[in-house]
């Protein structure tokens, strides 16, 4: 079944909507998925009193329904959130914590979202076709753990501390990303295609971060390994072209690997003499 | 005429409790012992600006209103509201912040104090990290290295210095006064002798600098208390310092980052870090690692610069590792004189510090998501109340524009530019001159807070207003259930 969603009006107070997920859809009649519970500001709502709700019989039936938003949603926030199977296609921008803790299944956002996508990720993938927020794949404040499996793929740029606390799984960005990607991270691999802001991979312990574009500048507490020729990201997806091996971080007596392209960073050749 | 004695300041979180206030025809008239914003808040009691009656907004212009009605026309507008925001209370005591967050609760609206546009990072970092801290009677009689980082207590706090740490007269430590007057004096003969040189021609300028320049140069290793001063700039406090760091504008976290490093004994692999040669840190980190007990100071520029939440984290871990090898303390330099107070009461009432969201029926807390200054940028909030704040002023103007646009009700004592661009303004008595009450000290002390004089007739104290309209909130509540059941 594909279940397609059309808000009916520009929504102006934040909606929480976890709701909005193929696993709680899985076996509802479409008037039983309207009467499902939202929050609009402080008031609770019906599903259907904030979105006009069609459903169509998919040529190939799948297990769980695919669910496809049509328009903004970027004030509905955990669209997704804990989701083990199925789809969910956001054409329009998505709201904060999009897909967060999910474990399995797919988010597609032809859009762009804001903070905390993808945020304590277990498994699963999203796709971001324009720009994501802050802490993508990040857990929430206070929380240390930070995503453990699974892949992001954001075609835009992304805000600050892309995948703190990561743990496991992979982020590509084929934009530029704020300060501190890879904020603490313990594992897994972060790729960033373009330009980088400061303070890449601080206090990071272990993992992989690599960046194809401008890094503003390589924290102190890093020490020059050697140059590579070739950086492998994933099965299938290699970068041939020279990178520096920084590892740190060493406040944390860390053993990440920071590959920064040699090209876009000649204001790092100062470091070749310790090779 | 009446003297009060032993009288808290309510000015700034060091909350001085040594002022003495002449009291005369139910005025303060004179201050003893209080620094320049002390003698000035204690003095506006009676100033001309004070709102004495409650204003409504009627076609475009205030008009004079009873108590009843303002306080009925509030609960109105924060009954009705789906997203309301209620904002300030860290001027006020921590009685009447108690009263609102209940009143936050009762209308599911979101609550959040002036830690969002001050030291809110700091406390993202202390959850993360936790903090090693102590009393400020601890540093005025231990500490023997004093580190004040992106702050300038002599402008911001002015009796900090001198109260608790480097030119404070502790059981163990001696004040580092005499020592400064005479690096004054020296400092004075200095310029006088350039004078006399120039104006001479005996030699060259440089000459006469090169001669002069090896006598000068601050000692981080002589005996007794020692300051050190982290700043973008050469501060009236980085003066009067041991040694002074010029640190880049955006780069503390670098260089937090590489004296964690060397405090390591990590070698470094480049030679300047934050636009600071590495010996001068090699230097200031053997200061760090053989005092007895160090303390540093930070304030908002480190807080709001650069890295932000993560430089805090930088230098509570950099504190961490020192404690590997010594005692030592961080503390943040608190702003608002109850901004700590504003804290402690919405932990103990809804578990998190500041930017609270009690729209679920539940206390949910993401700064960022819940922080009042990010909810007004969206334009989420449909109502606001002030209480003790001016945020029309120190906020970012499109979430300024955003708080105007909303009903907007503001409680405080001054009309100042949020009161103006307000729906309703409800007058209240100062905390501390006028109200008494309780304050957190930046050491999370609480001091009490006197009642010196009474305010001006028919103006009430911030809590009474607050749980007039907390009550009103309440009826209106109740007489709409009942509405909907009939």
């Amino acid at each position: 079944m594909i279940v397609n969603l059309y808000p009916l009006k520009e929504f102006k107070l934040p909606v929480i909507a976890e709701c909005i997920n193929p696993e709680v859809f899985k076996g509802k009649s479409i008037e039983e998925i309207g009467r499902l519970e939202v929050w609009e500001g402080n008031k609770q709502r019906r599903l259907n009193e904030l979105f006009k709700l069609e459903a169509e019989e998919a040529e190939s039936s799948p297990e769980a329904p695919v669910i496809t938003i049509h328009g903004d949603v970027s004030r509905v926030r955990r669209i997704g959130a804990g989701m083990k199977n199925g789809e969910i296609v956001v054409k329009g921008d998505a709201g904060m914590h999009l897909g967060e803790e999910m474990r399995d299944g797919k988010i597609t956002v032809y859009g762009n979202v804001l903070g905390w996508a993808g945020s304590m990720m277990r498994g699963g993938t999203i796709e971001v076709h324009g720009n994501a927020g802050d802490y993508l794949g990040a857990p929430y404040r206070g929380s240390t753990e930070g995503m453990k499996g699974g892949k992001i793929i954001v075609h835009g740029n992304v805000g600050r501390e892309a995948g703190a606390h990561m743990k496991k799984g992979i982020i590509k960005i084929y934009g530029c990303a704020g300060q501190f990607v890879g904020f603490r991270m313990k594992g897994g691999t972060i790729y960033v295609q373009k330009d980088c802001e400061a303070r890449v991979g601080a206090c990071m312990v272990d993992g992989t971060i690599i960046v194809g574009g401008c890094v503003e500048s390589v924290l102190p507490s890093f020490t020059i390994e050697g140059l590579r020729k070739r950086v492998k990201i994933e099965e299938g997806e290699v970068v041939e072209a020279p990178f520096y091996l920084f590892t740190g971080d060493l406040t944390e007596n860390g053993r990440g690997r920071l590959f920064v392209a040699k090209g876009p960073n000649p204001h790092l050749s100062h470091y070749e003499k310790f090779l | 005429m009446p003297v009060v004695k032993a009288v808290s300041c309510p000015v700034c979180g060091s909350l001085c409790d040594d002022i003495e206030l002449t009291i005369e025809n139910g005025e303060v008239v004179k201050v003893k012992n209080g620094c320049a914003m002390c003698e000035a808040k204690f003095l506006s009691h009676r100033s001309e600006h004070r709102i004495r009656k409650p204003l409504i907004r009627k076609d475009g212009e205030f008009v004079e209103t009873t108590l009843e009605e303002a306080i009925r026309r509030t609960a109105e507008i924060l009954a009705e509201a789906n997203y309301p925001v209620l904002y300030g209370w860290s001027n006020t005591s921590c009685e009447a912040i108690s009263v609102g967050i209940e009143l936050a609760e009762e209308v599911g609206g979101v609550i959040d104090n002036t830690a969002v546009v001050c030291h809110g990072p700091s406390l993202l970092s202390v959850q993360d990290m936790g903090i090693p801290s102590c009393t400020l009677g601890q540093i005025r009689h231990r500490a023997d290295l004093i580190i004040y980082w992106g702050c300038d207590p002599w402008s911001a706090h002015p009796r900090h210095i001198e109260r608790y740490t480097a030119f404070a007269e502790g059981r163990f430590e001696k004040s580092a006064w005499r020592g400064y007057m005479a690096k004054i004096r020296s400092l004075i003969g200095l310029k006088k002798i350039r004078s006399a040189a120039k104006r001479l021609v005996l030699k060259e300028p440089s000459e006469i600098e090169a001669r002069l320049k090896p006598t000068f140069v601050p000692s981080i290793a002589r005996e007794g208390r020692k300051l050190i001063v982290v700043d973008v700039r050469r501060t009236k406090t980085a003066e009067m310092a041991d040694f002074f760091i010029q640190v880049e504008p955006g780069k503390d976290y670098e260089l937090l980052q590489a004296l964690r490093a060397l405090v390591r004994d990590q070698e470094l692999e480049v030679d300047h870090v934050a636009g600071v040669p590495v010996e001068y840190l090699e230097e200031v980190v053997d200061a760090m690692v053989s005092c007895d007990f160090g303390a540093l100071f930070f304030g908002l520029g480190l807080t709001m610069g650069g890295a932000k939440l993560r430089n805090i984290d930088a230098a509570l871990s950099l504190i961490r590792d020192l404690n590997m090898r010594t005692k030592f303390v961080i503390m943040p330099m608190r702003g608002h004189f109850n901004v700590t107070g504003a804290n402690m009461v919405f932990t103990w009432q809804t578990g998190y510090p500041y930017a609270v969201d009690f729209s679920l029926g539940y206390p949910r807390y993401n700064p960022g998501e819940t922080s009042v200054v990010d909810v007004l940028l969206r334009g989420e909030s449909d109502a606001a109340l002030v209480v003790a704040s001016d945020p029309v002023s120190s906020f970012p103007r499109k979430a300024a524009e955003h708080l105007a646009r909303n009903p907007l009700i503001y409680v405080g004592p001054h009309m100042d530019v949020t009161a103006q661009v307000a729906d309703v303004v409800i007058p209240s008595a100062f905390v501390g001159i006028e109200a008494p009450g309780t304050a957190y000290r930046m050491d999370h002390v609480p001091i009490p807070l006197k009642k010196v004089v009474d305010p001006p007739e028919g103006v009430l104290p911030d809590e009474e207003i607050l749980r007039r309209i907390l009550s009103e909130v309440r009826k209106i509540k109740r007489e709409k259930t009942k509405a909907e059941a009939a």
